[in-house]
């Protein structure tokens, strides 16, 4: 089963806005003749990854939290120019991740998505299966709709019988909010339990911020439990970045 | 493993914070019915009421206006306020649009001179989280109580619309700032985290 990170360039039938999947579609566009050669797929990916820039941490998020009302702050910053990730492709709205064959023949696929079509019913079945406390769903829409990007995990299984339609399945959720210039914030990151040991938090995370990246947003942050703060680190978060502190106003802890 | 990129729980929907021009919330002694089914047309929730430490008619007298829109927020002002205090000059563009999306902001302006000399904004979803950014006073007008006064309203506003889950980054010097006002830094092991390129590592 692969778990890597497949990038598909957009197929030419697919609608640039909405996310939605098409229950009658048998099969999503076929995976890129590049990788459809299984075994050739990893050493791809490895190349197109060694490909990717990273560019050095720009001045500005420290300079941005700095306090603003003391006295000695003199030294004036100017904010980097910010360059475009040039070797990155334009990540696609929705694209698959994996697809694998179950024992009964069916084949399942899992599909990330950054458009946001999410069935807020199907969002709260999915915080109860992760156990957190329910949540007005009228609030729940809400928040979604205010949220810069949703990002959305989505299993979809086609049967082996080819006259039935297939099945999707909310599996993983995460979005962030953002004043869409400077700053965004994750939250509200799961995965369903029954999914959850294959990569899928961390493949949710991964796309969620490159999307974020490619909307030009230099500044992303989270607040993780203490149980997930390696998790994220390993992402490419870093806790309490020059001592600066993560605080709540009269937390119920 | 539950991934959690957010800290968690609401308080019920059957707690109402009652809007205040001049006093403040003090969650503290908030009685918080536990049942969400309960009537909640009785805001009972019995608190102290804590005074703002300076008053809307304080700071008229003193010559300050107060505002919670950016109508009449000169952006090259604001943005030579960032500057003064050590921020990146930024886009005044990509200001605008941060403002366009930012659900809440406090700021005071010198009425004579008519420029900002503090300010506060908040972005969030709306309903369950907020995040407290860019918190500047003038260096001119520092040590007066105007950082307060910006963040003292801030977090009302914020309450009134039923948001209760308030953050911020706080530098380490400035922790002795944000805690008269109520915030705690990392409650029950929480921790703010930012993400670094250059930190990411390569799989």
């Amino acid at each position: 089963m692969l778990a890597h990170n497949l990038l598909l360039p957009s197929p030419s039938s697919s609608s640039p806005s909405p996310f939605a999947f098409d229950p009658h579609r048998r099969r999503l566009p076929r995976l890129h003749p590049l990788f459809s050669d299984a075994a050739a797929a990893p050493a791809r990916l490895a190349g197109a990854s060694r490909r990717i820039k990273f560019l050095p941490l720009k001045s500005s998020f420290w300079e941005t939290i700095r306090s603003g009302f003391l006295k000695d702050s003199a030294t004036q910053i100017v904010d980097p120019p910010t360059s475009p990730e040039e070797e990155e492709e334009i990540l696609p709205q929705e694209f698959l991740l994996f697809e694998k064959t179950l024992p009964d023949g069916s084949l399942e696929q899992i599909m990330f998505s950054s458009g946001g079509d999410v069935d807020v019913y199907d969002l709260q079945a999915l915080c109860d299966k992760v156990g957190w406390p329910r949540r007005p769903l009228s609030k729940l829409a809400a928040a979604l709709k205010n949220s810069y990007i949703v990002a959305t995990l989505h299993s979809i299984r086609h049967s082996p019988e080819s006259d039935e339609s297939a099945q999707t399945k909310l599996i993983g959720m995460a979005r962030a909010t953002s004043d869409h210039a400077f700053n965004a914030t994750i939250w509200d990151v799961l995965v369903d339990p029954s999914y959850q040991g294959q990569g899928l938090g961390k493949t949710l995370v991964e796309n969620l911020i490159r999307t974020l990246l490619q909307r030009d947003i230099g500044n992303i942050s989270l607040f993780a439990d203490s149980k997930v703060v390696d998790f994220y680190r390993n992402l490419g978060f870093e806790a309490d970045p020059e001592g600066i502190k993560g605080m709540f106003w009269y937390p119920k802890y | 493993m539950l991934l959690r990129g957010t800290t968690g729980t609401p308080l019920p929907t059957s707690l109402h914070l009652p809007t205040a021009t001049t006093y403040r919330h003090h969650p503290h002694s908030l009685s918080i019915s536990a049942s969400s089914s309960s009537s909640s047309s009785s805001s009972s929730a019995t608190f102290p009421a804590t005074p703002l430490s300076i008053s809307d008619a304080e700071l008229e007298s003193r010559g300050f206006a107060l505002h919670r829109d950016a109508a009449s927020l000169d952006l090259d002002r604001l943005n030579a306020v960032f500057v003064a205090v050590g921020f990146p000059r930024r886009d005044p563009g990509k200001i605008r649009v941060a403002l366009e999306h930012t659900d809440a902001l406090v700021w005071v302006q010198q009425r004579r001179t008519e420029k900002p000399v503090a300010f506060a904004r908040a972005t969030g979803d709306g309903v369950f989280n907020a995040i407290i950014w860019d918190v500047v006073v003038d260096p001119s007008f520092q040590g007066i109580g105007l950082g307060k006064a910006v963040m003292e309203r801030l977090v009302d506003d914020l309450l009134a619309r039923g948001i209760n889950n308030i953050a911020l980054y706080s530098e380490p010097r400035v922790l002795g700032f944000y805690r008269p006002l109520g915030f705690v830094a990392d409650p029950d092991g929480i921790r703010g985290m930012v993400y670094s390129r250059k930190q990411k590592k390569k799989k």
